[in-house]
């Protein structure tokens, strides 16, 4: 019998991480072959991860919850130690094969504290030059978790400050520098020594200012360099404040200049104010982990913040999101539709497509315009590949429709809508929504849109500033259909409308063609027979 | 000069004016800290005073003597003659400027040079004795002290450095004649160089080494090489024994005793007997323990990678913090100290440390061996040039020795180097810039070296190791 490792597979094409969600299996379960031995969580879909091996498992590496980079161990299996199973197979020779095994097989465990990932260099050592080992500490990262793309996997300044970016070293351990109280230069650049080295006993010549009244907290002073002899900083550190803190008027060489007095002084302020209680300002906790210093709720106890992990869907869509708003510069285009003749149209339909158990909404019909816009705009349906110095114009129609969930915004995609008829949208619309919602998307459902819907009038609201489903060029938002008052022939009147948000990224188009593309978006929809036409 | 006792401040207080405590001042007041540097004999240290410079100095000038009368088979014929004292005064001459030019360096840096010798009185509080009587002390208050005492050569029992006859190596580089028979204890890499110095001066040579080879920590390779040499230049070897004491012989001269483990005594006629068993950290005097620091079983300060004893601003640098003992890791640990103490992300970081032995030939190590990469768990692969088939090397007469170099396989990183050979010393230089950027094997041999240099060796040693050298056969 063996024990073998599992890896996390690649479950989707770009998918470098999952959050592993539930483990299906526990240690001493037996296993077969395809059974799913977990659920990870990835780029937007929920995945079951099935088993390689037949066996039991033996160990799992992984706790639920955890991010597992795409080739972690996450499970072991012992394979092949069950006779009875071995049998089955192989009948007769079960004894002997499970024998010669026992012989022959390596220790067990032999591998169990070196589950060797990636090449693994020896004893720590991680190849960088110096530069970068030096970036490192100053950004605070582990060197040894930076992923090197040199030759060998060296480690260059560039992979150190991407490391840094991503976040991935927050929390870790490792390398980085303990926080240490740097020291203030006292007379930075001034090459006067003389200004920061004094006989003892000038100490206190000059009557400290005295600080705020008793009672009052006194204000910190904050400067960034500070004067003062060595004894006068320890007796700072030893009464805990900061020299940069204590007022003071005296000044020498033009810096601000802090005596011992001023020191004690400052010191004997804070303390007395801390003995009244005065109202002070709350720290601000930004990331909300400080529980303990979380204001108060109504009834003086503390109500703790609620700290929810920024992991999975909700870290990828932010992702996406970021990639898009910061690379592409949007524009919003908004106009609105009346849209009387197509909610008749719909009404006609709906009672033929029940029949066929399709649930007619409008979105096929605004996808069928949206394919005549593109169509006739076809920059709308590209994709800026700025590294190759191009614009691709898209030949597939493919709309991904954005659905919210509970877990945060998919966005699966219907391909081809070109070549789709209404009944076969809104059933495929129907399906992917569903799915969507209950995570079980593929995450190949998910890729190839060449331009986006999303429709945020399901839910409440006129108009909206859609953020491009990147690196499409385009998308567009859809408002509720309801009645609002129109002018015709002078007067106003209630009629259906449709609110329309396009935003488009400015690199690829232009105001004018958004424009001219939602004039063809809406005249298709003011007038459906048209979409016949498509 | 005030009799009595005055009290300064200052925010870096460097004791000890060695390659690691100049070099840690200047850093400390290049950083815009306010750096006071005390210094009880000669700025630059054993290095620039007693060891490394004056060594090589002599080295040098010995080599070059022995150099001339030895040329005939270039058709060089010479038989230069030695004036001992006027060696030794361009040696003087040499030292001067250097340590000269320390000291102007200092000052120039705003460095508050003081005079006279250190020890704690509390862990912010050291107090300096001026040199001589009624020259009156002064109490220097810091925020960070930088400790830089360095070491002195270890004495052993029955030699007393007090006897004339018995040199320490800052004996040895300021001897004022080359003695008719010199004993050499010990087989390490100060006795080797000054074991090779003295013979080419004209010395009969006679080296007791308690192990079973010179050299201890280099490879059998490296020390077989140097060892024939030194045989070829009349230095007798005696391993296994250790010296126990010396007596005066009957020829004017002494006597100098060994023992080895089984109790068999040996005499060697000497003139001179210099003692080269080691180093040891220099902390008496200084009361580290008023600081609150103690040192370990060998007298060393233990400190961390940023250079910090057990007491937070309290640092030590060079030979007292502990091997390596070397002028250049001393300065790397200067920098550092004094750049975590401005606050920056300073750390000794370094993968190697290089090292030369002024041998003939010369020695460059850095980095791993094979062995230790094999022990370091890499899967070590090793290319080799030797010199005798480097063009240059065969027009300089020395042909002896090789550049090794050891590289993972898998990844091609240069892990380390050891060269011997001619200018090895120089050589190094080059493995321990690829082993500190992670060069691979690939980086090295592809980058052009000029022809005809020493230096070639390098990267063929990098293609050797590829199974792509031009100009040896591939292992």
């Amino acid at each position: 019998m063996t024990v073998e490792e599992f890896r996390l597979p690649d479950v989707g094409e770009g998918v470098a991480e999952g959050e592993l969600v539930s483990w299906l299996v526990s240690p001493g379960d037996r296993v077969e072959e395809d059974q799913p031995v977990a659920e990870v969580e990835t780029d937007k879909a929920l995945v079951e991860v099935p088993s390689s091996y037949d066996g039991t498992v033996e160990e799992l590496f992984v706790d639920e919850g955890e991010m597992v980079p795409v080739g972690d161990v996450i499970i072991s299996f012992r394979v092949g130690e069950d006779g009875a199973e071995v049998a089955s197979d192989e009948g007769d020779a079960a004894g002997e094969a499970a024998g010669d095994e026992a012989d022959t097989a390596p220790e067990p465990d032999a591998d169990d504290d070196a589950p060797d990932a990636e090449p693994e260099t020896p004893a720590g050592r991680t190849f960088a030059p110096p530069s970068a080992r030096r970036l490192a500490r100053e950004l605070g990262v582990d060197v040894a978790a930076v992923d090197g793309s040199g030759p060998g996997g060296r480690v260059s300044e560039a992979d150190v400050r991407a490391h840094a970016e991503s976040g991935d070293d927050a929390g870790a351990d490792g390398d980085a520098p303990e926080p240490r109280p740097a020291p203030t230069p006292t007379d930075v650049g001034s090459g006067d020594r003389t200004s920061a080295v004094r006989k003892r006993g000038e100490d206190g010549a000059a009557e400290p200012s005295q600080p705020a009244a008793s009672g009052a907290a006194p204000e910190p002073a904050g400067r960034d360099t500070t004067l003062a002899t060595p004894a006068t900083r320890k007796l700072a550190r030893d009464l805990g404040v900061d020299v940069d803190d204590v007022p003071t008027d005296e000044t020498r060489d033009g810096e601000a200049f802090v005596t011992g007095d001023a020191v004690q002084a400052y010191a004997d302020a804070l303390e007395s104010a801390a003995a009244e209680p005065a109202p002070e300002p709350e720290p601000v906790d930004l990331d909300g982990t400080a529980a303990a210093t979380a204001p108060t709720s109504g009834d003086g106890t503390p109500a703790a913040d609620e700290t929810v992990p920024y992991r999975g869907v909700r870290r990828t869509i932010g992702k996406q999101m970021e990639r898009s708003k910061y690379t592409a510069p949007h524009v919003s285009h908004h106009d609105s539709v009346a849209v009387d003749a197509l909610v008749e149209a719909r009404e006609e339909l709906k009672p033929k497509a029940e029949d066929t158990g399709v649930n007619l909404t409008y979105i096929p019909f605004v996808m069928k315009a949206i394919v005549a816009g593109l169509k006739e705009y076809p920059y709308l349906n590209s994709e800026l590949r700025e590294e190759d110095e191009e614009i691709v114009l898209k030949k597939e129609y493919n709309l991904g429709i954005a659905v919210a969930t509970d877990a945060g915004l998919m966005v699966p995609v219907v391909d081809n809508v070109d070549e789709k008829g209404l009944f076969e949208l809104a059933a495929e619309v129907r399906d992917l929504a569903t799915r969507a919602r209950e995570r079980k998307l593929k995450p190949e459902e998910m890729k190839g849109s060449t331009f986006s819907v999303t429709n945020f009038g399901a839910i409440g609201g006129e108009y909206a500033t859609p953020i491009i489903n990147y690196p499409e060029t385009a998308i567009l938002g859809l408002g509720a259909v309801e009645e609002r008052p129109v002018v015709r022939d002078g007067e106003v009147v209630p009629a259906p409308t449709l609110p329309l948000s396009l935003s488009i990224d400015h690199r690829v188009v232009d105001g004018a063609v958004a424009a001219e593309f939602a004039n063809t978006v809406m005249e298709h929809l003011e007038h459906p027979l048209l979409l016949l036409t498509q | 000069m005030v009799v009595g006792d005055i009290a300064t401040g200052t925010e870096v207080l460097v004791i000890g004016g060695g390659p690691g405590g100049y070099v840690a001042a200047i850093r400390a007041a290049q950083e815009g800290l306010d750096a006071t540097l005390v210094e009880r004999d000669a700025y630059g240290g054993a290095c620039l005073n007693r060891g490394c410079i004056p060594s090589k100095a002599l080295i040098t000038g010995s080599g070059l003597a022995h150099e001339a009368g030895n040329a005939e088979f270039m058709g060089v014929h010479a038989d230069p003659a030695v004036d001992m004292a006027q060696m030794i005064e361009w040696k003087d001459g040499v030292v001067d400027r250097l340590t000269g030019g320390v000291e102007k360096l200092c000052k120039a840096n705003g460095v508050n040079l003081v005079s006279g010798t250190a020890s704690f009185v509390d862990e912010h509080t050291a107090r300096v004795a001026h040199g001589g009587e009624g020259q009156g002390s002064e109490s220097i208050e810091f925020e960070h002290a930088i400790v830089a005492t360095g070491s002195r050569p270890i004495q052993i029992p029955g030699f007393d450095f007090g006897a004339d006859h018995v040199w320490t190596s800052a004996d040895a580089l300021d001897a004022d004649s080359v003695p008719d028979r010199l004993g050499i204890v010990g087989g390490g890499y100060i006795g080797m160089e000054l074991a090779t110095t003295y013979a080419k001066l004209g010395a009969e040579v006679t080296v007791v080494e308690m192990l079973d080879d010179i050299l201890d920590p280099y490879e059998d390779d490296v020390k077989r090489i140097v060892r024939k040499r030194a045989e070829e230049l009349g230095v007798e070897f005696h391993f296994g024994e250790g010296a126990s004491e010396w007596s005066e012989g009957a020829d004017g001269g002494y006597r100098l005793h060994t023992e080895t483990e089984g109790g068999e005594e040996s005499t060697y006629g000497v003139d001179k007997i210099l003692v080269a068993v080691g180093r040891q950290p220099v902390t008496d005097g200084l009361d580290i323990e008023n600081a609150g620091i103690e040192t370990d079983d060998r007298g060393f300060i233990e400190t961390d990678d940023r250079t910090r004893s057990a007491v937070d601003h309290i640092h030590a640098v060079g030979d007292v913090a502990g091997d390596p003992m070397l002028a250049h890791a001393a300065s790397k640990e200067g920098i550092v100290a004094a750049e975590v103490i401005a606050g920056e992300p300073a750390a000794l970081d370094q993968q190697a440390i290089p090292a030369a032995v002024f041998t003939d030939p010369e020695i460059g190590t850095v980095g791993m061996t094979e062995a230790e990469a094999e022990d370091a768990g890499f899967d070590p692969v090793v290319g080799e040039m030797p010199f005798n088939a480097s063009g240059r090397a065969m027009t300089t007469g020395h042909t002896e020795g090789f550049v090794r170099l050891v590289a993972d396989e898998e990844t091609g990183f240069v892990l380390g180097g050891q060269i011997v050979g001619p200018e090895a010393s120089e050589l190094i230089a080059e493995v321990a810039l690829a082993v500190e950027m992670g060069a691979t094997l690939e980086d090295v041999a592809a980058t052009v070296h000029t022809h005809p240099t020493l230096a070639e060796a390098v990267m063929e040693a990098a293609e050797n190791a590829r199974g792509q050298a031009i100009h040896t056969l591939n292992r």
